[in-house]
């Protein structure tokens, strides 16, 4: 399996990882740290299992450990992330004000399932990509901002107050940007 | 160094205890019973089922007594009303979680969640059941792993970390998503470090992990073996 490790994982990516892991060098705690500063290296911001089975294997963490952490802490991404970030709130404050609908107009708006049989109905996080990797959606819990509900973060940007119609708005404007 | 002795009540009854060790641990010593799950003799504690809560006087707050140490002239109760009531509720929340299904299960009769249900009079479950959709895994050559039946004890953990040193298993995700995971999310008879030795299955209250071959009662599982080995290779939890 180490030998699947090196041959999936380009040199580059292996020198920057073998880095962190020396910057880090055993102190307890390592792991997070490493593990952030890989993903963030990330030209698609995820762990790929790859990436995993060779910091697991450099720091000599049993692999079932290593993906014990990266699946706890919802900083972590398994699955390649789209290039841009729509994140709607799904906490208290914001579901009486409408963040239900908010939710399932952008995955239409996207063309992604409403909903998934295996999230176990709705009051789950969500994470989806659209098959071009242009937008994640994901949610929280709740962003601090309750004031402003409904809260929708665009690309690390705060909207509050969202509507249909200001999220449509953002959408537009990322696709323009990207033509 | 020789540990402290230290004197201690369990339900009225003086007994002394050693420095560092935990309620449980002086409790057994003195052979005296707490209900236990999660616990397995020779093994870190983790405290991760709750059914060994106990009363201390002077503090309204229940402890675990797995993993709470014992101090100088601590008073500790641990059989009352209250206390039925509190794990009456933490098994019925462990058999909500999962689909444990009894009667069709390799471990019915012999299985430590059931046994606990009786002594603990749950003959009924007050709460709605989840229902989760789980996968059992059938892939090792001897063993299975059914993940309806698992009530997350980490018993298995523990025991491959600890003593197999093999540490195939870990626990993903969290809170209701909770479930255990072998090496990057493999399949059991892909896990390269496993070297079946069974000891996960051995250490397991309930019918999640077994050994293939048996059909419904007929596992029973012998995890006093796993702390007789502790005891003799002196590992230390
Ligand atoms: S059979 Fe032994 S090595 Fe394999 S998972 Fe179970 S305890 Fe670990
Ligand atoms: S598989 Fe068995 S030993 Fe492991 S956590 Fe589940 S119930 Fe406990
Ligand atoms: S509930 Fe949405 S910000 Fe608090
Ligand atoms: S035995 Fe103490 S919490 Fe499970």
């Amino acid at each position: 399996m180490h030998e699947m490790a090196k041959e999936l994982l380009d040199a580059g990516e292996r020198d920057f990882i073998d880095q962190v892991i020396a910057s880090k060098n055993e102190r307890p705690g390592a792991l997070l740290g490493i593990l952030e500063a890989v993903q963030e290296h990330h030209p698609h911001k995820y762990l790929p299992m790859e990436t995993l089975e060779y910091i697991a294997l450099k720091t000599r963490t049993p692999l079932s450990r290593v993906y014990s952490v990266a699946t706890f802490y919802a900083l972590f991404n398994l699955q390649p992330q789209g290039d841009n970030t729509i994140c709607i709130c799904r906490g208290t404050a914001c579901h009486t004000r409408g963040s239900r609908n908010l939710l399932e107009s952008l995955r239409l708006e996207l063309g992604l399932a409403l909903e998934d049989e295996s999230d176990g109905g709705g009051a789950d996080k969500i994470l989806q990509t659209t098959p071009d990797q242009k937008f994640t959606v994901r949610t929280v819990a709740c962003f601090g901002q309750c004031a402003l509900a409904p809260v929708v973060e665009v690309n690390h940007h705060i909207c509050g107050h969202a509507n249909e119609r200001t999220l449509q708005r953002e959408i537009q404007t990322i696709e323009r940007g990207s033509e | 160094m020789p540990q402290k002795k230290l004197s201690v009540r369990i339900d009225g009854e003086l007994i002394s205890a050693l420095e560092g060790q935990t309620i449980l641990q002086a409790a057994r010593a003195n052979g005296k019973r707490i209900p236990t799950l999660c616990d397995l003799e020779g093994l870190t504690p983790v405290g991760a089922c709750r059914l060994c809560i106990v009363e201390i006087s002077g503090t309204d707050r229940l402890f675990p007594a797995c993993t709470t140490p014992v101090q100088d002239g601590m008073s500790v109760t641990t059989v009352s009303p209250k206390l039925t009531q509190y794990r009456r509720v933490s098994l019925e929340l462990l058999f909500v979680e999962r689909n444990h299904t009894c009667s069709v299960c390799v471990s019915n009769g012999h299985c430590e969640l059931q046994a606990m249900a009786t002594e603990m009079g749950v003959s009924t479950v007050r709460f709605a059941y989840n229902y989760p959709k789980l996968d059992v895994d059938l892939s090792h050559p001897r063993y299975v792993l059914d993940q309806n039946r698992c009530i997350l004890c980490t018993r298995c953990v523990r025991v491959c970390a600890e003593l197999e040193g093999a540490h195939v298993w870990e626990v993903t995700s969290r809170g209701i998503h909770s479930r255990i995971v072998g090496d990057l999310n493999q399949k059991w008879g892909d896990a390269k470090g496993c070297t079946s030795c069974g000891k996960c299955v051995q250490a397991c209250p309930t019918g999640a992990l077994a050994e293939k071959g048996w059909a419904v009662e007929e596992m029973v599982k012998k995890n006093d073996n796993i702390s007789s080995l502790v005891r003799r290779r002196g590992v230390q939890a």
